[in-house]
């Protein structure tokens, strides 16, 4: 696990999609801290807001944006080497469990450095780490990376994955906030499934998106074991 | 000591059967050859005893641990059919990677040794994109050595390479089978069978059809034994008499003087052919007697 988990970290700050991500992410973070007066001043905000105006722009890049970044650099993460073949050779030395999880705390891992790079950026302008953004933050990113690796275990072409990436990625938020805040009694249920709901709450409820993410991961790794390579 | 059981394995894609009730035992310290046309199973097979693929029913044993186990993973080494590598790495990258991944972290100087043993040391550095058919083959059998597993699964080693290469790998193999290790492999070369493997399998449709040590196959088809015989000019008197009785003593029979060619199905028989000439007043100056190849084997069945 921790084999397969280093190699995935290290691979993804070598591609050029990674660059990308990791440049708008530190522009997102520094210029939304560098301007988050004007910002206070521009737009109404609650006094909690307010007080958090400095983490704004990347937490609403990444509730907008994150699957879409996260399914970019990642959504081939498994089918990839399903489809080269070279997945025979990591199941003939250890478990599918191992390597679903290596896969996933590999780019756990490169996101948690990002985002805690970009954390630090801003801390610079806000004087203080509000952790508790950080936690929903990084919780939020759970959740996106493991349903990402869903969508590779279940779709073997990794071209396929690539186009559901997109699809999701642009539709997730939009459906998510509308199921949040919607009135509507069929689909209002839905809310409990989806991490918009706990992110909206000021309180630890997020943490209960962490166990969502486990959920997804159970069910990845339970049809990844039932998969031929 | 068995390293490899398998108990009415079988494998199926929807209503296809692929693989159709396998019952296999193979030793430890064996080289075991698997035979069979295209399309036979041999690959499906491997790929179920390697954790590639689920079998769809029966049981298998490794190293005598029922798999699939992650734990005897550590302890087998496998080359796959196809050129399965990551084309971005150099092979010492892959040797560290996997070896790792086996839990075995393998130093440089290991690395080294092993592409050293299949021909690729000068190749350390370079990046497998930029590697013949025949290299990956060669980095392939490095991987799969590169923990010094005790089981090594070997989908047709020598595919692709040229004769030097390949025999260099035989050389590998047979090491290999001297410091204990057991080797299950497959090939399309016959003759690399023939001459490697301690015990064959020959599979047809998913079945086995036949197995056993060289000796005991061709025991098996010795009841078609092809006889040449170098003789002294018969009489002109006896040779009807010759003709009929080697006629109604085997199959096959073809006169050319001084030769005579004839199939038997009993080692018997040579004898009292040898005595036929005798008694026909023409000696008998070489007996050639051709036993079975594999090839003969593998064709018939």
């Amino acid at each position: 696990m921790y084999v397969i988990g280093k190699r995935e970290f290290i691979s993804l700050f070598k591609g050029i999609k990674s660059c990308i991500v990791i440049a708008i992410l530190l522009i997102t973070s520094y210029y939304s801290a560098k301007f988050a007066d004007f910002l206070i001043s521009g737009i109404e905000l609650s006094a909690k807001e307010a007080e958090n105006i400095h983490t704004f722009g990347l937490l609403g890049l990444l509730l907008f944006l994150g699957q879409l970044f996260i399914a970019g650099l990642s959504h081939d993460t498994i089918n990839q080497e399903t489809h080269e073949r070279t997945m025979r050779f990591l199941v003939t030395r250890t478990s599918r469990t191992s390597i679903l999880l290596g896969k996933f705390f590999g780019i756990w891992m490169f996101w948690f450095s990002c985002l805690t790079v970009s954390f630090l950026l801003t801390s610079i302008f806000a004087q203080k780490i509000d952790f508790f953004i950080f936690s929903q933050t990084i919780s939020l990113v759970t959740i996106q990376i493991s349903f990402t690796i869903l969508l590779s275990v279940l779709i073997p072409k990794p071209g396929f994955t690539m186009f559901l990436g997109i699809v999701f990625g642009l539709a997730f938020p939009i459906l998510g906030f509308w199921v949040v805040f919607t009135s509507n009694v069929w689909v209002s249920w839905m809310k409990f499934f989806t991490p918009f709901y706990y992110l909206e709450r000021d309180d630890f409820t997020f943490i209960v998106i962490f166990i969502l993410s486990g959920v997804i991961l159970f069910f990845a790794n339970f049809i990844f074991k039932r998969r031929e390579c | 000591m068995i390293a490899i059981e398998t108990k009415q394995l079988k494998k199926s894609y929807g209503s296809v059967p692929i693989v159709k009730g396998i019952d296999l035992i193979v030793e430890k310290g064996e080289i075991f050859g698997f035979l069979g046309r295209n399309g036979a199973g041999k690959s499906t097979f491997i790929n179920i005893l390697t954790d590639i693929i689920q079998p769809s029913f029966g049981t298998y044993s490794l190293l005598g641990v029922e798999g699939p186990n992650d734990q005897v993973k550590k302890r087998v080494g496998v080359m796959p059919d196809y050129s399965t590598l990551y084309g971005s790495l150099t092979a010492m990258e892959h040797l560290k990677y996997l070896s790792a991944l086996s839990g075995k972290p393998a130093g440089k100087e290991w690395c080294l040794e092993v592409l050293k043993l299949v021909g690729l040391e000068s190749h350390a550095r370079k990046k497998v994109a930029k590697f013949s058919f025949g290299m990956k083959k060669k980095l392939g059998i490095a991987l799969a050595i590169i923990h010094d597993p005790e089981l090594l699964f070997l989908d047709e080693p020598t595919s692709g390479l040229d004769a030097e290469s390949a025999i260099h790998i035989h050389k590998l193999i047979r090491g290999l089978q001297k410091r204990g290790k057991t080797i299950f492999m497959t090939s399309h070369n016959l003759a690399e069978v023939e001459k490697l493997c301690t015990r064959i399998a020959i599979m047809k449709e998913g079945q086995i059809v036949k197995s056993g040590t060289m000796d005991e196959l061709r025991d098996f088809y010795r009841s078609t034994i092809k006889v040449k015989i170098k003789h002294s000019p018969v009489p002109k008197s006896e040779q009807l008499n010759l003709h009929q009785w080697l006629e109604s003593a085997g199959t096959d029979l073809e006169m050319n003087d001084p030769y005579v060619t004839i199939t038997v199905n009993d080692e018997k028989r040579i004898a009292e052919i040898i005595r036929a000439f005798q008694q026909c007043r023409a000696d008998v100056l070489r007996v050639e007697v051709e036993e079975p190849s594999l090839e003969d084997i593998f064709l018939d069945e």
